[in-house]
């Protein structure tokens, strides 16, 4: 019994416990007595901050706080969050979010920056998704302009590190970057008096299990922007118009930049958020580390939709530790033993989209809403010969948010803010831009060999100002795959819609295959909108056709992919032949191949004729 | 230094100019001697009398550009015209024909010092206006104006001047050109779609033929009554320090088509959709982003190419022609409190010169006729050079 009590006593002095319901004990509880507790599970102030509760003045009891104010932050997460959550914090680690090695590596290729070694923000050993021990550098070390460009700029959207500064696109670093969401501000709006007006905190202390759609916004808003197109948002022409109330309008983003409203993505339309498609695995990775985001990532739309052959997949749930009873915990429904899960790609279970009386079901993770999911699989608009190797969003993309033209200036006179190193060294970036579109968009083949939408991925063009003003580099176009050219990356752009674009608008309109805006005289198609470095190569574009000749002179990023080659450019242009009478995608001659026995009868020898 | 100044003054007598041909013959006064100031018409017209006819017309009256402004701005601004519309207004002979001593035919760049931007004339050298926030005011300028590379007018290629279509005589007689296509162009039946009547009919050369126009869609000049409140619009000056100029969306593709005022389908855009947005009114709940206009004008872009979009980018496209259907609606302007529903309907917008399409006869052009399935299967097995009757690629 003695022991019992020692013992006790011995636990409490050792974890100086403070809850935030413990008034009389507690320093912390003292100064911040509104603050909300993060959870129903989160109470207690020491576990995750650290502190001391007992002194009785504020240096003294904040001295050993982690983070100080966030415990989720990289440089403490080990004894902060990882203390409990250890198999989270072991996948964060390696998620591609965190190591931001794709960005790195592909800014590597298109910035004259390979070296041969694997960077990621932090480096250090992890395991590669075949299991096997991997080393990579820290990009502080990548001594050269991709690395300068990537600490300058794209580091900004790494969860491992603070943005405390940028309108709407603030975030806490570590585990708080999407479970502690900030407001546009960045400023604490809760009920603790001694917080509340503070910036460089989380909007509130409550922290949220299921991060929504604004939290993913604050990262995903440049680049590919997809946060905005699926929520049909649009950076455009950053015209700073229609104003709202006097000010740049109708929506401000970070960068000065103004929003205005497209159609949005029809999932958003339903009401489903990024979460509801997109796994805790795409995000917080699955413990190994991926290369590019591309391979972290493991939906597909075929997974809820099907695909032209396959009909979903889904497993029952039969053991007690499935990972889909654990990830549902905090669903409006959680899922239960002997659901039948729907299979990502990766054939692993999604938490959230079920098999029950014949019908697919999404729900809603935070809104419990349950959407129904429609399988096109044998559908004859689906089954189209030759469109086997197309991505859905090939033809399901409202728009495709195409930026033409980066140019990007780099001046060794001026510092600028490194943000992995956390100091201002020499060189500071700046951009100008020629110009953006969102439709028509260009098509090639991607990583997987599949008919993909592309995007520039990038058009840079290199200006480099040395400390005397002199240039040592200008509009200089990188190398990339041994020859100096201008790059689109294979893309979804996350606005998607029910009704497909046309047979007609896609193989009557050659922009589509990656001529850009053209005209057609005889056997070529030539461009209208103008590379400045050229004459007759389009910049909105990346083939021409001069007298039935196709070039390409633009690359593909990422492995296996490229421009269509002459063959299946005029492939696909041949449909046209067909397009006029045979107008509707379930036409039963899609089904199959060209029938040349079926051209020889006399209605089309009269029609495909030249008289 | 005498002898410095005997040698730059016989330079410019004897330099191979129109002055010295035409002009350094006489003495100076035959010029300069009827007038008081050097520049004015009188001195000119002496010898070329009737030109003075010209400062009667377009360039110099602009009536027509008055007329929009009186319509739109003017209603919220009496001075908006003094204050934007200034800046290219023809007042003197030497506008356009030299600079200092030497008299001279305007070649392009000097019909471009005023025909540039948005108003025909760069289009001819490949030029198209940029966005107006600064990220995109990049590259060469001409005349103070950045532009996106385009590709130029065939004839401008062909080194052709502005005054080969558009002579001093048929400018002086208010007439738009002195020659139109078909005085230099025959037409040829070979090609498929001239052999297509109704084309020849009722189509302009250059409906099919712009390879490409600029398009502004919403035009806003919002008003600085305090200069101080311009600090988060990172927009490119212009001649009023008062406005700033922005744009919702530039295009510079194949451009939508109307019917002009000879009834014929011809290109045309928005001059002007016109916003306007009082900044200091508006942050004191003042009204914002007031449709002041939604006016469209039939016209003839210089971006001429012997080649056109395929078929189905006409016969296939209601969006062309302002029918764009709700599906196909990526703009959401009501959102944005722009009043019109979209750009690409007809609703509320009208052509000042012509009108839209109606929507019965694009019914019509998009019915697929035997004689349309026809000319479309030998368009494309032009196209893709095909001289059997196989589909193989």
């Amino acid at each position: 019994m003695l022991l019992t009590a020692l013992t006790i006593v011995m636990f409490s002095v050792l974890t100086m416990s403070c809850t935030l319901t413990d008034r009389n004990r507690s320093a912390c509880v003292g100064c911040h007595s509104a603050l909300e507790p993060a959870s129903s599970s989160h109470t207690d102030c020491v576990v995750c901050h650290g502190g001391d509760p007992q002194a009785r003045d504020k240096a003294t009891s904040h001295a050993a706080l982690r983070g100080p104010a966030n415990p989720s932050t990289p440089e403490d997460w080990e004894e902060g969050c990882g203390r409990c959550h250890r198999y989270q914090l072991e996948r964060v680690k390696s998620t591609i979010m965190q190591t931001n090695q794709g960005m790195i590596r592909n800014i590597q290729m298109t910035w004259d920056g390979i070296d041969n070694k694997n960077y990621t923000t932090g480096g250090g050993k992890a395991f590669d998704p075949q299991g096997k021990n991997i080393e990579t550098e820290p990009v502080a070390q990548l001594d050269n302009l991709s690395g300068e460009l990537y600490r300058k700029f794209c580091s900004r959207c790494h969860i491992g590190a603070v943005n405390g500064d940028s309108y709407s696109a603030a975030h806490a670093s570590g585990c708080a970057a999407c479970h502690f969401p900030w407001n546009d501000t960045a400023t604490y709006q809760g009920n603790d008096k001694q917080l509340r007006g503070k910036a460089g905190h989380s909007a509130s202390h409550a922290m949220t299990a299921l991060p929504d759609t604004q939290v993913c916004s604050r990262c995903h808003n440049r680049s590919g922007r997809i946060a905005y197109s699926y929520q049909g948002l649009h950076d455009g022409n950053n015209g700073l118009v229609p104003t709202r109330r006097g000010e740049p309008g109708p929506e401000l983003a970070s960068g000065a930049r103004n929003l205005t409203h497209i159609s949005p993505d029809v999932h958003f339309a339903a009401g489903m958020e990024c979460i509801d498609c997109h796994t805790s695995r795409d995000i917080m990775g699955d413990g190994f580390q991926y290369r590019n985001m591309f391979l972290q990532t493991e939906i597909a739309c075929q997974d809820c939709h099907g695909s032209g052959r396959d009909l979903p997949r889904y497993r029952q749930i039969t053991r007690e530790n499935d990972e889909a009873l654990r990830e549902s915990r905090s669903y409006k429904r959680s899922a239960t033993s002997g659901m039948r899960m729907i299979q990502t790609a990766k054939g692993r279970s999604y938490s959230n989209v079920f098999y029950q009386d014949g019908t697919i079901w999404l729900q809603g993770k935070r809104s419990g809403k349950l959407h129904k999911s429609k399988v096109i699989t044998a559908t004859p608009e689906h089954t189209i010969a030759g469109h086997e190797r197309m991505e859905c969003y090939s033809c399901h993309s409202h728009t495709v948010v195409q930026c033409y033209g980066c140019h990007t200036r780099y001046d060794k006179g001026k510092n600028g803010m490194d943000f992995i190193k956390g100091e201002e060294t020499p060189g500071a970036f700046s951009e100008s831009e020629d110009y953006r579109t969102l439709y028509p968009f260009p098509l090639a083949l991607n990583q997987r060999g599949r008919i993909s939408p592309v995007t520039p991925g990038c058009q840079t063009f290199v200006t480099v100002a040395e400390k005397d003003g002199s240039l040592s580099k200008s509009e200089y176009i990188t190398r990339f795959k041994r020859s100096q050219q201008l790059r689109f990356a294979p893309f979804y752009s996350h606005n998607s819609t029910r009704k497909a674009i046309g047979c007609a608008e896609c193989h009557g309109n050659p922009a589509f295959l990656g001529f850009g805006q053209h005209i057609v005289e005889g056997t070529s198609i030539t461009g209208t909108l103008i590379c400045e470095q050229s004459a007759r190569k389009p910049l909105d574009g990346f083939l021409t056709m001069n007298n039935g000749t196709v070039r390409a002179y633009s690359a593909i990023t990422r492995e296996n992919s490229r421009p269509l080659s002459g063959v299946e450019v005029k492939r696909a242009l041949a449909v046209n032949l067909c397009l006029p009478c045979h107008n509707r995608a379930a036409d039963p001659i899609y089904r199959k191949g060209v029938n040349q026995r079926a051209l020889s009868d006399a209605r089309h020898r009269q029609l495909l004729s030249d008289k | 230094m005498r002898f410095l100044m005997l040698v730059i003054v016989s330079f410019f007598l004897t330099n191979n100019s129109l002055a010295t041909q035409l002009h350094g013959g006489p003495v100076c006064s035959s010029c300069h001697g009827q007038t008081t100031a050097r520049d004015q018409v009188t001195g000119c017209v002496v010898c070329h009398p009737g030109k003075e006819l010209i400062f009667e017309r377009a360039m110099s009256r602009r009536s027509g550009e008055k007329s929009f402004v009186e319509r739109s701005y003017a209603r919220v601004d009496s001075g908006f015209w003094d204050k934007n519309c200034t800046s290219c207004h023809l007042k003197s002979c030497r506008d356009c024909h030299g600079t200092g001593p030497v008299i001279s035919k305007p070649n392009v760049a000097a019909c471009q010092k005023c025909h540039k931007g948005y108003y025909t004339g760069g289009d001819y050298s490949g030029r198209a206006p940029r966005e107006n926030n600064m990220r995109y005011q990049r590259g060469i300028a001409v005349e103070g104006e950045t532009f996106l590379k385009m590709l130029p007018d065939v004839h401008y290629t062909a080194g052709m001047i502005c005054s080969a279509c558009h002579s001093m005589q048929s400018l002086v007689e208010g007439k738009k050109s002195s020659h139109v296509c078909r005085n230099c162009h025959r037409i040829s039946s070979n090609v498929i779609e001239h052999s297509i009547p109704a084309h020849l009919e009722k189509l302009e050369c250059y409906a099919c033929h712009s390879a490409w126009g600029a398009q502004e869609y919403g035009t806003f000049f919002l008003r600085f009554r305090d200069l101080r409140m311009k600090v988060d619009f990172d927009l490119k000056p212009t001649s009023s320090t008062e406005y700033l100029r922005s744009a919702y969306l530039r295009k510079q593709d194949a451009p939508p088509l109307g019917i002009n005022a000879r009834g014929r389908v011809s290109p045309i855009r928005p001059l002007f959709i016109s916003y306007y947005t009082d900044i200091a009114a508006a942050r004191d709940n003042g009204p914002e982003n007031s449709l002041l206009a939604a006016e469209w004008r039939a016209w003839f872009p210089h971006t001429i190419q012997r080649g056109s979009v395929t078929c189905e980018g006409c016969h296939d496209n209601p969006a062309r022609f302002l029918l764009e259907p709700e599906s196909r609606r990526i703009y959401n302007l009501q959102k944005d409190g722009m009043t019109l529903d979209s750009f690409w309907r007809q609703k509320g917008q009208r052509v000042v010169n012509g009108s839209f399409m109606s929507a019965s006869r694009y019914q019509q052009i998009s019915n697929k006729s035997p004689a349309y399935t026809k000319a479309y299967v030998k368009k494309w097995k032009k196209l893709l050079n095909r001289d059997d009757h196989s589909l193989r690629p």
